[in-house]
């Protein structure tokens, strides 16, 4: 591990982000001045499908920085039209976190000015995903059967735009799913003939579930390959904070030590964006 | 004894838990028990539900409170909420006793006379972890009703439980988990109680984990049995229904969630409630195509013995901008005719709909809304089809905004006037549908809104709408424009006034007949909830929910001239008139 800083006593005294929230009551902010000394308090979606693999990443750029790790567990649980969530993301940024991890990092990340993201620590591709043994593509589905996607992912917006652009007839007919172990259930009994969804989630699939030994990683043909950017979020009044993560970050891929920890948690991907 | 604070702490908490409900202090004290036919038609001196009585009207027949006399309104005595949150409570009262429901589920029962304090319940809600957080964003919510039945207060809680307290003493009777918190559903809104039946509506139908199911349900007062169950988003026995969500079957779908208290009409049997909007937002996501998505944003009567659906309307067909319509629905009585009047959706359209049948019979723009191009004559709602996102990411302006136009704060109807007033917002935004993943992996979200915006050429974000109401038609008895928008939901009075509130601290009273501001008074934060009134010893009070208004805080870039408070301030303020 190489470690870059002397910031052995680092104070990260990161001030509470005073964002101006409209559904948040005054009363809900915590805008005491956090004295952290060596310790980087980092929060977690705990129902996130990389909770470990960003758990792993986190304790590897507390070790760069020579800083505690405190886990704060994070929030999730949203509704899929996100109703809430950027009023509990700046609640937990103001109140508790230095650092929340497991953040995509793309163009419609619903973070406010307040908060920033850092550089993506992983890039990790989304699949598609058969249980016949015949098909090897995701176009040897028969343009008849239904396929599933993970609902409102990257992946999903890949093929929607795709879907978007040709006749109904040569594209399926897709539904979306919040649930993937049901969805894995649907592409089992054959309710719908493929699914289209995040790596890592079918790598916890294929963990929890003895049944999930048939299914089968195809081609995306001809849909193009879609991916989510994996970072984290810090407050952006904390400029320091942000720019040491993001050196640490990339010491931490420079070095191979995400790259292992890919590989430690079965994900496809790279380090890095 | 020596305790340590650790311990001393441990044990105040404990007894916290214990000793809440507190006892009352007057004995003495008769209650009535609530009847059927005193919600059917409740006695003038009290506000026993949500809107007054079952038809939902918000009318009081107290009439000292008048246009001659409210001029001299004095503070009777204030209280200061249990706790912060979004002000939306609807305080009751019944035989001098108020009860005031908070955010967390918090019941408070008042003297209605002195504000001083009977008891208190505190629902053990269920230790949320943060990985709930929905369910933690809105028990943040000032819930907006609670049901008085017999010498009972009945209560939904954000752990999706109905819990019955004794009146008396708050202490809860019986208590049961009626859906699974786990999955996401949790109530928003409180009951109605007719018949013996609880009935109410659960929220949470846009978590992941509810998929499929969203539901108004009616339980045995007495027992808490489920008597039945009615999905807002899948009805096997109507194929127009399963149509209409094209290729999506029923655990695809979501939404459909019924977020304000319904009305009853004990003659027919038959209770309405709105619907709120599908998920996804975008059909472009949820894969429904054109589909009508049924029986979103929709008024739905059901038989409270069977639970069967009577009939529905769809107000808003095919909804891609978070235009829900759940919000109140009235009766109203005309020449022996019944109607259902209501404002039921964000973009603030009224309807008047025959109540046997459901049959449209008008309809009557309100603020200026880009959605609906028209409505035939037979009721047939079309949409704006150039709005319908046709590629992700793809942006449009409109109104009214997710926030409204008109939101949860509920209208008035007075049969003085036979004229509905409607509180307002008029605001626009940017819509588009997105893929948005917060946390990697695990979807939030699929359409981003831009901030509130005057409509090009309005400077007034506030209006307050008088819609004379009649068989055929709605028409514009007068409008009331201000710079701030209303927050609180208004009350019609048989003193020919209509009071209400707005983000500028104010609560006004209006004439019902001509819209003049006849009194007003600047109070300590938005106005919120449902200001009500009720009479003890022959004096009539005014009550008036106060304080932190999401209502407020998203548009008040409108009018930067009025500063909101940067403390909640949520309390009740209760008004009489001087003694003579």
């Amino acid at each position: 591990m190489r470690k870059f800083l002397t910031a052995a006593m680092l104070v990260l005294s990161s001030m509470a982000a005073q964002a101006q929230l409209s559904e948040v009551p005054p009363e809900e902010i915590d805008n005491s001045v956090r004295l952290s000394g060596d310790t980087l308090r980092v929060c977690f979606d705990r129902t996130s499908v990389i909770r470990a693999f960003d758990g792993d990443v986190a304790n590897a750029i507390g070790e760069a920085l020579f800083l505690t790790v405190e886990v704060q567990e994070g929030f999730g649980g949203f509704p899929l039209n996100g109703a809430g969530l950027l009023t509990e993301v700046t609640l937990a940024m103001t109140n508790s976190c230095d650092l929340f991890m497991g953040v995509s990092v793309s163009p419609n990340a619903p973070v406010s000015e307040a908060f920033t993201l850092t550089r993506p620590y992983a890039t990790i591709p989304f699949v598609t995903v058969v249980a016949n043994k015949d098909w090897q593509k995701l176009g040897d589905i028969p343009k008849t059967d239904r396929i599933g996607t993970a609902m409102a992912s990257m992946g999903e917006m890949n093929y929607i735009t795709w879907a978007r652009q040709r006749p109904k007839p040569e594209t399926w007919v897709r539904l979306p799913y919040a649930d993937f172990d049901l969805m894995t259930r649907r592409v089992l009994d054959g309710t719908i003939s493929g699914m289209i969804l995040w790596q890592p989630a079918l790598s916890k699939i294929l963990k929890d579930r003895e049944d999930a030994k048939d299914l089968r990683v195809v081609a995306n043909d001809p849909i193009p390959p879609s991916e989510t950017h994996v970072g984290a979020v810090v407050t952006t009044r904390n400029s320091f904070l942000r720019s040491e993560v993001d050196k640490a970050i990339d010491a931490l891929v420079a070095d191979g030590t995400i790259e292992k920890l890919i590989e430690k948690h079965g994900y496809q991907g790279r380090a890095g964006d | 004894m020596k305790f340590s604070i650790k311990s001393l702490l441990a044990a105040t908490t404990v007894l916290v838990a214990v000793s809440s409900p507190l006892y009352a202090q007057d004995a003495k004290r008769e209650y009535t028990p609530v009847t059927d036919e005193m919600h059917a038609n409740p006695p003038a001196e009290d506000w026993l539900s949500f809107r007054g009585a079952y038809n939902n009207q918000g009318f009081s027949k107290l009439d000292l409170i008048n246009k001659d006399t409210v001029g001299k309104l004095q503070l009777a005595w204030a209280w200061p909420m249990a706790e912060a949150g979004i002000q939306e409570t609807a305080p009751l009262v019944h035989d001098g006793v108020m009860f005031l429901q908070t955010n967390n589920n918090i019941v408070e029962a008042l003297d209605a006379k002195t504000g001083d304090r009977l008891w208190t319940y505190r629902h053990e809600l269920a230790q949320l972890p943060a990985s709930w957080s929905y369910q933690l964003n809105q028990a943040r919510r000032q819930k907006n009703s609670i049901a008085l039945y017999q010498d009972k207060v009945v209560l939904t809680t954000a752990d999706a439980k109905i819990v019955v307290l004794n009146a008396a003493d708050g202490k809860v009777v019986w208590e049961k988990q009626v859906l699974d918190y786990n999955l996401g559903y949790s109530y928003t809104v409180g009951p109605i109680v007719v018949d013996n039946k609880i009935i109410s509506a659960i929220s949470g139908c846009s978590i992941a984990g509810t998929a499929g199911g969203c539901y108004i349900l009616a339980h045995d007062f007495e027992t808490g049995e489920e008597l039945w169950r009615f999905n807002t988003i899948d009805d096997p026995d109507n194929e127009e229904q399963q149509k209409s969500w094209g290729d999506v079957p029923p655990e695809n779908r979501w939404g459909g969630t019924p977020w304000t208290t319904g009305a009853y009409d004990p003659e027919t049997r038959t209770t309405v409630w709105g619907i709120g909007m599908p998920g996804p937002y975008s059909e472009l996501i949820r894969g429904s195509g054109d589909g009508n998505v049924l029986y979103t944003n929709s008024t739905l009567a059901l038989d409270i013995d069977t639970g069967k659906l009577k009939w529905y309307y769809q107000h808003l067909p095919r909804d891609n901008w978070d235009l829900d319509s759940p919000f109140e629905r009235m009766i109203v009585e005309q020449d022996g005719k019944k109607m259902v009047v209501t404002v039921p959706g964000k973009n603030g359209i009224a309807f008047g709909l025959d109540f046997d049948t459901g049959k449209y019979l008008w309809h009557k723009e309100t603020v200026y809304q880009n959605v609906v191009s028209k409505i035939d004559p037979d009721g047939t709602v079309h949409i704006n089809e150039d709005l319908v996102p046709q590629a992700v990411g793809e942006e449009h302006l409109v109104c009214t905004s997710v926030s409204g136009g008109k939101l949860w704060q509920a209208g008035a109807y007075s049969p003085l006037t036979q004229a509905y007033y409607v509180p307002l917002t008029e605001a626009c935004n940017t819509v588009a549908p997105t893929q948005t993943e917060f946390t990697a992996g695990n979807a939030v979200g699929a359409t981003k809104f831009g901030p509130r915006v005057l409509p090009e050429g309005q400077t007034m974000a506030g209006l307050v709408q008088a819609i004379q109401v009649g068989a055929t038609e709605g028409t514009t008895k007068w409008d009331y424009r201000s710079r701030p928008a209303p927050t609180s939901s208004v009350l019609a009075t048989a003193g020919g006034l209509v009071f209400g509130g707005d983000a500028a601290r104010e609560i006004k009273a209006w004439d019902q007949e001509t819209g003049e501001v006849v009194w007003s008074q600047r109070l300590n934060a938005p106005i919120g909830g449902y200001p009500s009134t009720y009479a003890i010893d022959g004096e009539q009070y005014l009550v008036v929910p106060t304080g932190y208004s999401n209502s407020a805080s998203s548009i008040s870039s409108a009018f930067p001239e009025i500063p909101l408070p940067t403390g909640s301030g949520n309390s009740i303020f209760v008004f009489k008139l001087p003694k003579q």
